[in-house]
């Protein structure tokens, strides 16, 4: 029973993060007696929400091989125009969030649609369409946040839904989705056989660029979605929205196990790592860091658990092959 | 003494024994063969002599001594692989001296005058025609392979050099070349050890032979004592007959409309192309590399984008520059290049297979039971050797890899396969494998085009043979009432040859 418990944990690629997960919950619920409080637990499933919903488009896109660095700002961006739809227009939210999660859908499709039809690298092109996208923001909010959000749409943010906060749960959903389409259907197959040789993937007769479309298209919803849910949580709509969001979620793919050259991982992974990243985000403030180190702490903490995972797989590897 | 000398060489890896019990002498100023099918433990001893791979059990000796005690030895032992692992976006001088330290040019700054002026005296030697300055991505693919060979014996002190299929992307003239490199190095007092699937080759260029089998040494001696089917013997453990023809044994049916007509076709590196194929005939295309062969059935399949032209498949006009539209009409096209547009490495073979069957075997959800069932068909009914399917395809030797990727296309019921290259770095008997899988499907009706190097193997399976050269259709011969005379001039350029029916 052990046994096989040891060798399914051995071969099994999620092993490694989801122990490094578990171990830094551990670790932390004995370091601070207030990470285990129901408060901050929702505090840290709150801040995952977030950014795990942007993991797991930025996930999927890394697994078919490309990087869209601006599905930040197109969070900022949908965002803000849902508020500025509510507030300014005064669209009813019914109106208001699916026109802005078309918008992010868009953005998304012109991305994809931009890399296929010109062969672009996306790393490149999304550099630019970030900047114009970042640009619009600015321009219709000239900075300043849309205050007046409508009360009803705040339980979006800020509610709970079967003991966990809302954004938690549409997380979780969209990683069901989109986890099952990874793992389970003809078109996830299709994801991974892109991101591991395009080539023969279209030698296969499979339709590349209209799934490579269809990906981009997804995460720029997926986006939209965690923008439109930070300004329920927030209750005014800020034109900071999604800033971090762009280093993270690579970061938090690249812990769990999704390849930067495409083609390995899955979206599970992506949201683990997340999930380390928010933890030891989380315990850092429990223990009073300076603010001005968080960022060395982190990102050092970050180093070390992909080098951590980067030594197992190799003594994995010399184990198996 | 043998300069390289093994004695009793073992490896394993864990849960299989690669090598075993093998005996090695390669002696300086002789080609020595190494021999065996895919899969007989050839890369295993190779790494192994080396020095890439320790070895699990037994002694190995270099120039007396033992390298365990004096790493330093393996210096001595230069390998070219069967891959090429230049450096493309670098120059050809360049590339041919790394690493500089080996080569004198490791000072503290990089001269490019020099290098480049002694690299001219390499390229002279080697018979590349590329120029110091080229880039390597510039250069032809043969000058390629000889780079290769050139840039491994810049190293001053070798004295073994390994080649591992140095021929296997290489015309008959090229091969040539590369075969008086190999008597240049043999007369200067150099070892050769050299691996290649192509009997002819081995029989022309070598001396003494080993011939590996499931990991061991089951044959050694001289070339000059043995012939083809001895070695054949030795490497299969039976008798193959390898005057067979694959040709169909039935009559092409050309009263009806052709699977495939091409008129007119141009693209990049061909022009003005046209053909046709009946139902019940292997189509073969002969010519040289960079002849416009794979270009243009890569533009018939749509990989590749046509200038102009058409093409009709089972009756219909078929979208020109959409390979989904291909493969839904019934075309597959198995490419060379099987790394690069065939496999998907990473993934494991039953990834690789059921990719292409999820017509079968999917709904929405894929069914896990039916696509092991139907992966699990294909792998018997192909012979794939494979410890499971969830094995990463990579893993697979050269010649199983192929055979999934046949099985794969085969899954999807076409009505035209399109193979190129099909049995490149694949040992003979797989070879006759694939040669019968190709026969059974004309015979039952599939069109069959298949475009390849070796003359010996367009004759053996083709009913026709086209001809190119330098982009254009140069002649179309009845194999059978063809001789290869004719066939080589037409490759060439030849002109005026048509003796089709």
């Amino acid at each position: 029973m052990l046994r096989r418990l040891f060798s399914t944990l051995a071969t099994n690629p999620l092993a490694g993060v989801f122990i490094i997960l578990v171990a830094i919950f551990g670790i932390s619920s004995l370091l601070s007696p207030y990470f285990l409080s129901g408060y901050n637990l929702s505090v840290v499933a709150r801040a995952l929400a977030f950014v795990g919903l942007v993991t797991i488009g930025q996930a999927s896109l890394m697994i078919i091989g490309e990087l869209d660095l601006s599905l930040g700002v197109i969070g900022g961006l949908c965002g803000v125009v849902a508020g500025m739809l509510m507030v300014t227009y005064g669209l009813p939210p019914i109106v208001a969030l699916p026109a802005a999660l078309a918008l992010g859908s868009a953005l998304g499709f012109f991305n994809g649609f931009l890399v296929s039809a010109l062969g672009l690298h996306s790393l490149v092109l999304t550099i630019g369409t970030a900047g114009v996208i970042g640009g619009a923001n600015l321009v219709l909010t000239r900075g300043i946040a849309i205050t007046g959000i409508p009360k009803e749409i705040q339980f979006l943010g800020r509610g709970d839904i079967f003991g966990m906060p809302v954004p938690f749960a549409v997380m979780l959903v969209a990683l069901l989705v989109v986890g099952f389409l990874a793992a389970k259907t003809p078109f996830g197959r299709y994801m991974y056989a892109i991101g591991n040789n395009s080539a023969a993937a279209k030698m296969l007769g499979i339709k590349v660029n209209r799934i490579r479309v269809l990906v981009f298209t997804m995460a720029g919803f997926l986006s939209a979605l965690a923008g439109i849910l930070m300004v329920a949580r927030l209750g005014t709509a800020q034109p900071s929205i999604g800033e971090t969001w762009v280093l993270a979620p690579i970061a938090a793919a690249v812990i769990g196990g999704v390849a930067t050259t495409g083609g390995i991982g899955t979206p599970l992974g992506a949201i683990f790592g997340a999930g380390i990243i928010g933890i030891l985000e989380n315990i850092i403030v429990l223990f009073g860091v300076s603010p001005y180190w968080q960022g060395i702490v982190s990102g050092a903490i970050v180093v070390l658990a992909i080098s951590f995972d980067a030594i197992s797989r190799r003594y994995l590897r010399r184990e198996t092959v | 003494m043998a300069y390289l000398q093994a004695r009793n060489l073992g490896r394993d890896f864990p849960g299989v024994t690669a090598l075993d019990k093998v005996d090695i002498d390669i002696e300086l100023g002789r080609v020595h063969i190494l021999a065996g099918e895919n899969g007989a433990g050839k890369s295993t001893l190779v790494k192994l002599l080396t020095g890439a791979y320790a070895p699990s059990r037994g002694s190995l000796t270099i120039d007396g001594r033992d390298p365990t005690a004096d790493p330093d030895l393996f210096r001595t032992i230069a390998y070219v692989p069967q891959e090429l692992s230049l450096f493309p976006h670098m120059s050809v001088a360049e590339n041919l001296f790394l690493p500089y330290n080996r080569t004198g040019h490791g000072g503290a700054l990089f001269h490019r005058r020099a290098i480049e002026a002694e690299a001219q005296d390499y390229l002279h030697r080697f018979g590349i025609r590329a120029k110091p300055t080229d880039l390597v991505r510039n250069i032809s693919v043969p000058d390629q392979q000889l780079l290769q060979i050139a840039r491994a014996s810049t190293n001053k002190e070798m004295k073994v050099l390994f080649l591992d299929e140095p021929t296997s992307s290489l015309t008959p003239t090229e091969v040539e070349r590369v075969f008086k490199v190999i008597n240049g190095f043999r007369d200067a007092n150099h070892a050769i050890v050299f691996i290649s699937h192509k009997m002819d080759e081995v029989l022309e260029i070598g001396d003494d032979y080993t011939v590996l089998r499931n990991g061991e040494k089951v044959a050694a001696g001289r070339i000059a004592d043995t012939d083809v089917s001895g070695l054949i013997q030795a490497m299969s453990g039976e008798m193959l007959r390898l005057d067979a023809t694959f040709r169909p044994d039935i009559e092409a049916d050309r009263s009806s409309d052709p699977i495939l007509r091409v008129e007119g076709l141009t693209g990049r590196q061909f022009k003005d192309a046209s053909f046709s194929l009946w139902r019940g005939e292997i189509l073969g295309f002969a010519g040289l590399v960079g002849s416009g062969r794979s270009e243009l059935m890569q533009t018939v399949f749509g990989f590749l984008k046509a200038k102009s032209g058409s093409v009709r498949f089972c009756g219909e006009t078929l979208r020109l520059g959409d390979p989904a539209a291909s493969v839904k009409a019934g075309m597959i096209y198995l490419s060379e290049e099987r790394k690069h547009h065939g496999i998907f490495a990473k993934m494991s073979v039953r990834d690789n297979i059921g990719m292409a069957i999820h017509d079968q075997t999917a709904g929405f959800a894929i069914s896990a039971r039916k696509e092991k069932a139907a992966v699990s068909d294909i792998i018997a009914a192909y012979g794939i050797k494979t410890s499971s399917m969830s094995k990463e395809i990579a893993y697979l030797s050269g010649g199983n890899q192929q055979k999934a990727i046949i099985g794969r296309a085969m899954a999807r019921r076409p009505k035209l396969i399109i193979f190129d290259e099909p049995t490149k770095g694949i040992d003979v008997r797989t070879k006759a494998e694939i040669y019968r899988i190709m026969k059974t499907l004309a015979e039952e009706g599939i069109g069959i085009i298949l475009i390849s190097s070796e003359m010996t193997e367009l004759r053996k399976c083709s009913t026709r043979i086209i001809a190119m050269h330098s982009g254009s259709i140069n002649g179309e011969f009845v194999t059978e009432a063809t001789d290869n005379e004719t066939l080589v001039g037409a490759i060439f350029g030849a002109k005026g040859q048509k003796n089709a029916a």
